[in-house]
Parts: C-alpha cells; structure tokens; sequence
C-alpha cells in the first residue's frame, strides 16, 4: 500500500510504543514520587497550619475569657470599694456622733463636779468664817470688856432693829 | 490495589501496541526520491536496522534513544536524589518540583473535574516532546543499511512519531472522555474529529521546518560559521519550548472539554 508522505502504520504504533514505555517509566520513576512527596510536604504544611490556626484559636478563647474575668473583677472591685466606703463613711458618722455624746457627758460631769466643788468651797468658807466669828466672839469674851460686848450687843440690836424697820 | 491495576493496564499496551507494530508489517512499496530535501522530509532513503527486525527510520532510533536516555536519568533521580529530598529543597529538588508541579497545574487547573492521568500524560508528553527536539543539537551518528553514517534528527520530525504523537493525544481525550461521561464524552471527543490530523501535522511541521532550515544552512560550508548557533537556538530550543508548551496545553484543554461533568 503507497501511502502518501511515507507513513508506515508500524513504525507509527513503535512510536506509540516508545512513548507508552517511556510513560509508564517516567511515571513510576519521577512523576508519581515527586508528587508523592510535594503532597506529603503540603500535608505537613497544612497540618502546621492548622495546628498554628487551632492554637490561635484557643489563646483567643482563653484571652476573650480572661479579659470577661478581668472585667468583672474589676466590677467587683469598684462595688466592693463602693461598699467600704459607705461603711467607712457611716462608722466614721457613729463615732463623731459617739464622741459627741461621750463630750458631752464629761463636760456635763465636769459642770456637776464643778459645782458640787464650788458648793462645797462655799460650805467650808461659810463653817470657816463661823468658826472665826465664834473664836473671836469666845476671845472677846474671855477678855471681860463689858463696854466693847454692850456696844456690841447695842450695835446688833440696833441693826437688827433697822432691819425690821426697812 | 490502584498501583497493580495501572501497572497490567500499562504492559497490556505495551504488548499491544508491540503485537500490533509486528502485525501491521511494512509497507510494501516505497517511493523513490531524489533530492536531499525530499529525503528529510519523507526518510525513506535512509534506513536503519532496527535490531536486525526490520529497517526503520531515523526518527524512530532517536525515540529509542531519547527515551533510553529519560529513563536511565529517571533512574538515576530516583535513586540518588528523591531520597534526598528534604522540606528545604536545594536547587535540583526545585527543579524536579516545579517540572512536575507545572504539568500537574495546568492538568488541574484545565481539567478540575479528572486530572490524575491527565498530568501524567502531558508530563510524559511535554518531556518526550522537548527532549526530543533537542537531541537532534546533539548530531548522534547511525550507520544506515546501505553503510552510509547519518546524523540522528529530531524524533518528531519523522512524519510517523507526529502521527503518533497526535493520535495518542487524539486517543487519550477520547479515552477520558469515554471514563467520565460514557456515550457523551465519545461524543464531544468526535466533535473534534480534526484534532489528531491538526495536532500531528503541527508538531510535524513545527520540527520539520526547523529541519529543512537548519539543513539548508548546513549545506553551504559559508553559512556554517556563527550562523548554526542561532539558528540551532532559534529552531531547536524555540521550537523544543514552543511544541511542548502547545501540544500539552491543547491536550489538557480538550481533556478538559470532553471530561466535563453533565449539566443537570
């Protein structure tokens, strides 16, 4: 058969041959591990991402959490600060309020001690002067002068006298 | 369990293709041509003995070639730098990845719905197709049948490697069609009938021209000084560049086409 160009069928199909061969060996030898090992490499690689990703994740969680927790810390702090102060406040209120009353029961006892002091000083002035009137009366007496006891005695009467009258 | 599976499906084509090679037998007539031109165009003058089994063209023993070359530095890499891969890659790592990772991409990234074959398809293709063109840089000498000592040229620009070429790609869409979506995906793959002669001869004309260029310019001993290393950089790794980039990136867009899930 004269086929145009000299195409011979069976060197086409040795040709297809040569290049299923050289297929198949290329496969085995080159392409298949070579690809095996890319798509190992970008397992390996996408597992240390996600690994990076999910790690990420959780620190995010625990910081989200943290932060939630700082915050009512925070919130309890203020409210426990609020609350001391209010009873700081209201204790500081109860001992001047105490202190007040206490101030007032001394000076009230120092006015009471003071008078019965004063009372007494004038008591003792009083029974001392008696005692004075009574010692000089009682030397004036021993003494006899007759004339100084009558114009004593006159001088009373007369005053006592003048007394009644006014 | 899937490894096993792939690997009997592999040898089975293989064998078929080999018991189909064996099978098909030579053409029983060959042209006659006369001009140096027509001979690198068609190949029919210069044959080579293929294992004493029959007489071939050029190209094929290239293929051979090429890909005997892949394998053993396939092997190699297999054994002294894949086990050494670490999670710092040095600089021959990067560039295994980023040839692996890159038909990978663009089997994804064409087809999402059903890629795993497809990347290997076009890693396969995109290697086979640029070291090929390469290889003719290199001027490997054959001995003919008739005695003659003949530079090895670029697999791809024997008509039948292209026509090979093209029709796997053709037969690789139908296929992933077929798996995906049954009777449709047949149908979508034959809607584009005209795709295993467009991307053949593409990749034919692509190489041949490069050839047929680079030949011309050898022929004259004036034009051999200086003027081969540009033309061998614009021919061979341009166009090394270029088919793979186009013949994979086709490919991955009609396996992408026809593997597309039914609407509704």
């Amino acid at each position: 058969m004269n086929i145009p160009l000299n195409i011979d069928w069976q060197q086409i199909l040795l040709h297809m041959m040569n290049f299923a061969i050289l297929a198949g060996g290329l496969y085995f030898l080159l392409y298949k591990p070579v690809k095996d090992f890319m798509e190992k490499r970008a397992a390996y690689y996408q597992e240390l991402s996600d690994t990076a990703k999910k790690r990420i994740s959780e620190a995010d969680e625990l910081k989200a959490q943290y932060e939630e927790q700082i915050t009512k810390a925070r919130e309890e702090i203020e409210k426990e600060k609020a609350e001391a102060i209010k009873e700081n406040e209201e204790l500081a209120r109860q001992q001047i309020a105490d202190a007040k009353k206490q101030a007032e029961r001394i000076i009230a006892a120092a006015r009471a001690e003071a008078e019965r002091d004063n009372e007494k000083a004038l008591h003792d002035s009083q029974e001392a002067m008696k005692e004075l009137v009574a010692a000089a009366t009682e030397k004036l007496l021993m003494k006899n002068d007759n004339a100084a006891i009558d114009m004593f005695l006159n001088s009373v009467e007369r005053r006592g006298k003048d007394a009644e009258q006014g | 369990m899937k490894n096993k599976k792939g690997i009997l499906l592999w040898l089975f084509l293989v064998a078929l293709l080999l018991v189909l090679a064996l099978l098909c037998g030579a053409p029983s007539e060959e042209e006659s041509v006369q001009e140096a031109m027509r001979d690198a165009v068609l190949h029919d003058v210069n044959s080579i003995s293929l294992f004493g089994i029959k007489e071939v063209n050029p190209g094929l023993v290239s293929a051979m070639c090429v890909s005997l070359v892949l394998l053993i530095g396939a092997a190699l890499i297999r054994i002294l730098v894949i086990p050494r891969f670490s999670l710092v890659p040095g600089k021959l790592q990067i560039l295994l990845e980023e040839l692996v990772g890159m038909f990978d991409r663009m089997a994804r990234e064409s087809s999402p719905h059903r890629n795993r074959a497809l990347g290997l398809y076009i890693f396969a293709a995109g290697t086979y197709i640029f070291s090929s063109t390469l290889f003719e840089l290199f001027g490997f000498q054959a001995i003919t049948t008739e005695g003659v000592s003949v530079a090895l040229p670029a697999p791809l620009s024997d008509v039948n490697a292209a026509i090979a070429m093209g029709c796997m790609s053709y037969l690789f869409i139908v296929f992933g069609g077929v798996v995906q979506n049954g009777i449709t995906g047949i149908g979508r793959a034959l809607k584009e009938f005209s795709l295993p002669i467009s991307m053949s001869f593409r990749l034919f004309g692509a190489l041949l021209s490069g050839l047929l260029v680079t030949e011309l310019v050898y022929f004259y001993i004036q034009l051999s000084f200086v003027l081969p290393v540009i033309v061998g950089v614009m021919f061979t790794l341009l166009h090394a560049l270029i088919q793979s980039y186009v013949l994979t990136m086709l490919t991955a867009l009609y396996y992408g086409e026809v593997t597309e899930p039914k609407k509704g």
